[in-house]
């Protein structure tokens, strides 16, 4: 319906005019009850939402981490040398070579000798220097984050490999997981859900022992709020005087394998790779039978062209074996290599073999020829 | 516009003869309706009259069909009550005030009843506080509110503390235990689980009896390791238990009404000691004297942060002590639990070391550098008061002694005047009288810590014993 005038106001005035005020002020009321009450419910669900994602974060946090080591690492090599048993020709060739090694990768080196921490080690056998030498190291280089302890009767073949692209990127691939940990057949077995992030120390095992003569330590660069330290913890645990006066059979060797297997949080941080990658010996370890089983093992510990590092272990303890003299045959390959790579041969002042040794090193040369 | 002039709209005002009288539903007005013919020349004329003032019929709005109908549908609604006005049985209300009214009829009871309704009225908001202050007391009381918010890990903190009370040692399959055996156990149990209520913490009572176990094994009552470690998995860190607490079984708690955190952990940094060489009873050589160490090793005092204290151990005249001690949930804890108990160290040392564990511990602090960087030391009156019997003192040459008393080395020994915290009786079951002990300080933490009400009954009492003796003694005379 259409009017021509607005209806007039009625003449009858709803008895109670505050009425209506009342009711526009209970409505207004009733509104902002609404709106606080949507506020808080809104607040709620922020604050529950916020709990959630806090929370799962947080638990992202401790479960995952980065899982690869990537970058350039601040790498320092230990060598322990021995004096006594050591020539000095040989002590310049594994020098040369390790110098040589860090100034292509932009690594430390740290060298050391078994006389400096003798009385400490004393009356153990002096190999258990190399646990106080690591230490040692730790301490002259706070905020290196690797530390690479390598046998002084041990020899980088191929120089051309860093130790970030050929063991830390790609550890997670190689890592061993869920084997026995000391082989042969060892109870314990590493962890099968290894964390390249959670590892701080890697290493390798050959035929008979967890292969200690060529191992990376993590270390937790120094500062005051992070002063807590697995390679501390695990270097002084290793090195326990009642350790070393318990005579294992092959003492610091024997000792590491007891720590690894008794004690879980040195496990947890344990990672196996294959021999090969940067322990190859220079030798081949026969196949051995299992008595048990009957199964054939096979490990492949022999050096071949093209591995990162040739261990000549065992040559001081058989009398057949002449250190220096194998390790010759691999400086000259070396040179080789290095002259390949760069285009001249490496300055050295390393001397030609002395003409003492040269009758037995002649023998002993034609005879790893022949083998 | 055809709105009917009647004031009762579809009623019977215009309905012809008197028969359509029935179709009214009032019944009201059937008796009416015999002068219907009157009325409704009367009604036509107030109808025009009506329309001839101009009173707008028209409606501003449109107020919905109940609006609209609510007359309509009202007046055919049945009726029930019958007083309703114009009903037959309506009747005015009597007038009062011809007497004294009294509300509800003015009886005694009623009196009383009003007297109360006003009272409740007139002060309504008084008893809606009363009322409300109440119930929180009751509610608080009953469901022990003030342990919750003193164990809530951000108001009090207390649910971050597991206390470990190693029982029932000597129990199970080598012993028979006695009444005082028992009577032990169930008093510092008793002991403990108050003082944890009381602030919210949590106890934890391990079974010592488990000796047996380890039989196959080396390790013969060393369990004070595995127990904690048990403790620690039982408390997993997601409910933030942080802080765990050995206690031995023969420990008792004198002063309950001191909090862990106020008594130790709010100002650790001066309540414990990094370095060892403030008491050194076993003269370890500290800081090591290695060169080639990190410098946090070196230092005499770790690296000063009180977030690297990760175990708090006090010290007796013997050396380490590990009646009472702390430990907390950390990486470093793990490694020390882990390194603790070790096959080769056990070996070739479990003859010597009659101190099980805690010969260990002294063992690895010793040995292995990397392991003080995380402990601290706590005067041993803190946590662990000695009685006179456990590190016992002879009294040097001219000293005198007085009757009764026996010398105490206020390193180790309780003393009352100064409230010591707890008393461990280390040692009691070689020779001392373990219940005898734990009843005395039972009886003197209770004496110490009476209330106010309590302490002015007991002089009353005392000095009326006294006037009593002084009466009698006078009287003999």
């Amino acid at each position: 319906m259409h009017f021509a005038l607005p209806p007039r106001k009625t003449s009858h005035p709803p008895p109670y005019a505050r009425g209506n005020i009342s009711v526009s002020a209970t409505n207004r009321r009733r509104k902002q009850l609404q709106i606080l009450s949507y506020a808080v419910l809104g607040l709620l669900t922020f604050y529950l939402f916020l709990k959630l994602a806090l929370h799962s974060s947080s638990v992202g946090d401790h479960e995952d981490g980065p899982s690869k080591i990537e970058g350039h690492q601040d790498i320092v090599l230990v060598t322990v040398f021995d004096n006594e048993t050591m020539s000095e020709d040989y002590m310049k060739m594994v020098k040369v070579n390790r110098d040589d090694y860090a100034a292509r990768h932009g690594y430390q080196n740290f060298y050391t000798n078994t006389t400096a921490y003798a009385n400490l080690v004393h009356p153990s056998p002096s190999s258990w220097a190399m646990v106080p030498a690591l230490r040692h190291a730790l301490t002259e280089h706070l905020s290196s984050t690797f530390f690479w302890s390598l046998s002084a009767d041990a020899f980088i073949t191929n120089p051309s490999l860093s130790l970030e692209t050929h063991i830390l990127e790609p550890l997670e691939s190689l890592m061993l997981k869920d084997v026995p940990v000391v082989p042969p057949d060892s109870v314990i077995h590493t962890f099968s859900h290894l964390r390249p992030s959670r590892t701080h120390l890697i290493l390798s095992q050959d035929a008979d022992n967890l292969a200690h003569t060529s191992f990376i330590l993590r270390n937790t660069a120094f500062t005051p709020a992070t002063t807590d330290n697995w390679a501390h913890y695990f270097l002084d645990a290793w090195f326990d005087p009642l350790y070393r006066a318990y005579l294992f059979q092959k003492a610091e060797n024997h000792a590491f394998e007891h720590l690894v297997q008794w004690h879980p949080t040195i496990l947890a941080k344990l990672v196996l790779i294959e021999q090969r990658r940067f322990n190859s010996y220079n030798f081949a370890s026969p196949p051995v039978r299992d008595q048990v089983t009957g199964e054939t093992r096979t490990y492949d510990s022999m050096w071949q062209e093209g591995d990162l590092v040739v261990n000549l272990k065992g040559c001081r303890e058989s009398e057949k074996r002449d250190c220096e003299e194998e390790m010759r045959h691999y400086f000259s390959k070396w040179e080789q290599e290095v002259e390949r790579l760069d285009g001249k041969k490496p300055e050295h002042r390393v001397g030609p073999p002395k003409p003492k040794q040269q009758q037995v090193k002649e023998v002993k040369g034609k005879d790893s020829m022949g083998s | 516009m055809s709105r009917t002039p009647s004031p009762l709209p579809g009623a019977g005002w215009t309905a012809q003869g008197p028969n359509d009288g029935s179709s009214t539903p009032n019944g009201l007005y059937t008796g009416t309706n015999l002068y219907s013919s009157n009325e409704d020349q009367w009604a036509a004329a107030k109808a025009r009259s009506a329309q001839v003032r101009g009173y707008p019929s028209i409606q501003t709005k449109n107020e919905g069909f109940f609006q609209r109908s609510r007359r309509k549908i009202s007046s055919t609604l049945p009726i029930f009550s019958p007083y309703t006005p114009l009903s037959a049985n309506w009747k005015d209300p009597e007038k009062l005030g011809r007497s004294r009214w009294y509300p509800r009829g003015g009886g005694t009871l009623s009196k009383v009843k009003t007297f109360a309704g006003n009272v409740l009225r007139k002060f309504k908001f008084l008893f809606i506080i009363l009322s409300v202050v109440t119930l929180t007391t009751v509610i608080m009381s009953q469901m022990s509110v003030m342990t919750r918010i003193r164990g809530n890990s951000h108001l009090g903190g207390g649910s971050k503390f597991v206390i470990v009370l190693g029982a029932n040692e000597g129990g199970g399959v080598m012993e028979w235990k006695g009444p005082r055996e028992w009577a032990i156990e169930r008093d510092s149990i008793k002991n403990k689980q108050r003082y944890a209520d009381r602030w919210g913490y949590q106890l934890e009572v391990t079974d010592m009896s488990t000796k047996k176990r380890y039989a196959h094994e080396w390790r013969e009552s060393w369990e004070k390791v595995d127990l904690v470690r048990n403790a620690m998995a039982r408390y997993p860190k997601a409910e933030w238990y942080d802080r765990f607490w050995w206690l031995d079984l023969t420990t008792f708690i004198m002063e309950p009404s001191i909090s862990l955190q106020s008594h130790i952990f709010n100002d650790l940094a001066n309540t414990v000691y990094r370095d060892i060489n403030v008491y050194n009873p076993l003269n370890i050589t500290h800081p090591p004297e290695t060169k080639f160490l990190d410098p946090v090793a070196r230092s005499a005092t770790g690296d000063n942060q009180t977030s690297s204290i990760d175990i708090i151990i006090p010290q007796d005249c013997g050396g380490f002590n590990l009646g009472s001690f702390f430990l907390r949930r950390s990486p470093f804890t793990d490694r020390l639990l882990d390194m603790w108990w070790d096959p080769v160290l056990y070996e070739q040392k479990h003859m010597e070391w009659e101190h099980k564990e805690q010969d260990a511990l002294e063992h690895l602090y010793s040995s292995q550098p990397y392991m003080r960087t995380h402990f601290a030391f706590i005067d041993q009156r803190k946590i662990n008061s000695f009685p006179p019997g456990a590190c016992a003192v002879e009294p040097k040459e001219g000293q005198p002694v007085e009757e009764g008393k026996t010398v105490l080395d206020p390193r180790f020994h309780y003393k009352e005047e100064d409230r010591d915290f707890l008393v461990n009786m280390a040692g009691c079951e070689w020779g001392r009288d373990c219940w005898g002990e734990m009843y005395m300080y039972r009886e003197l933490s209770n004496k110490l810590n009476r209330s106010l009400w309590e302490k002015f009954k007991d002089s009353c009492s005392e000095t009326w014993a006294s006037v009593k003796r002084k009466v009698t003694w006078s009287k003999k005379g």
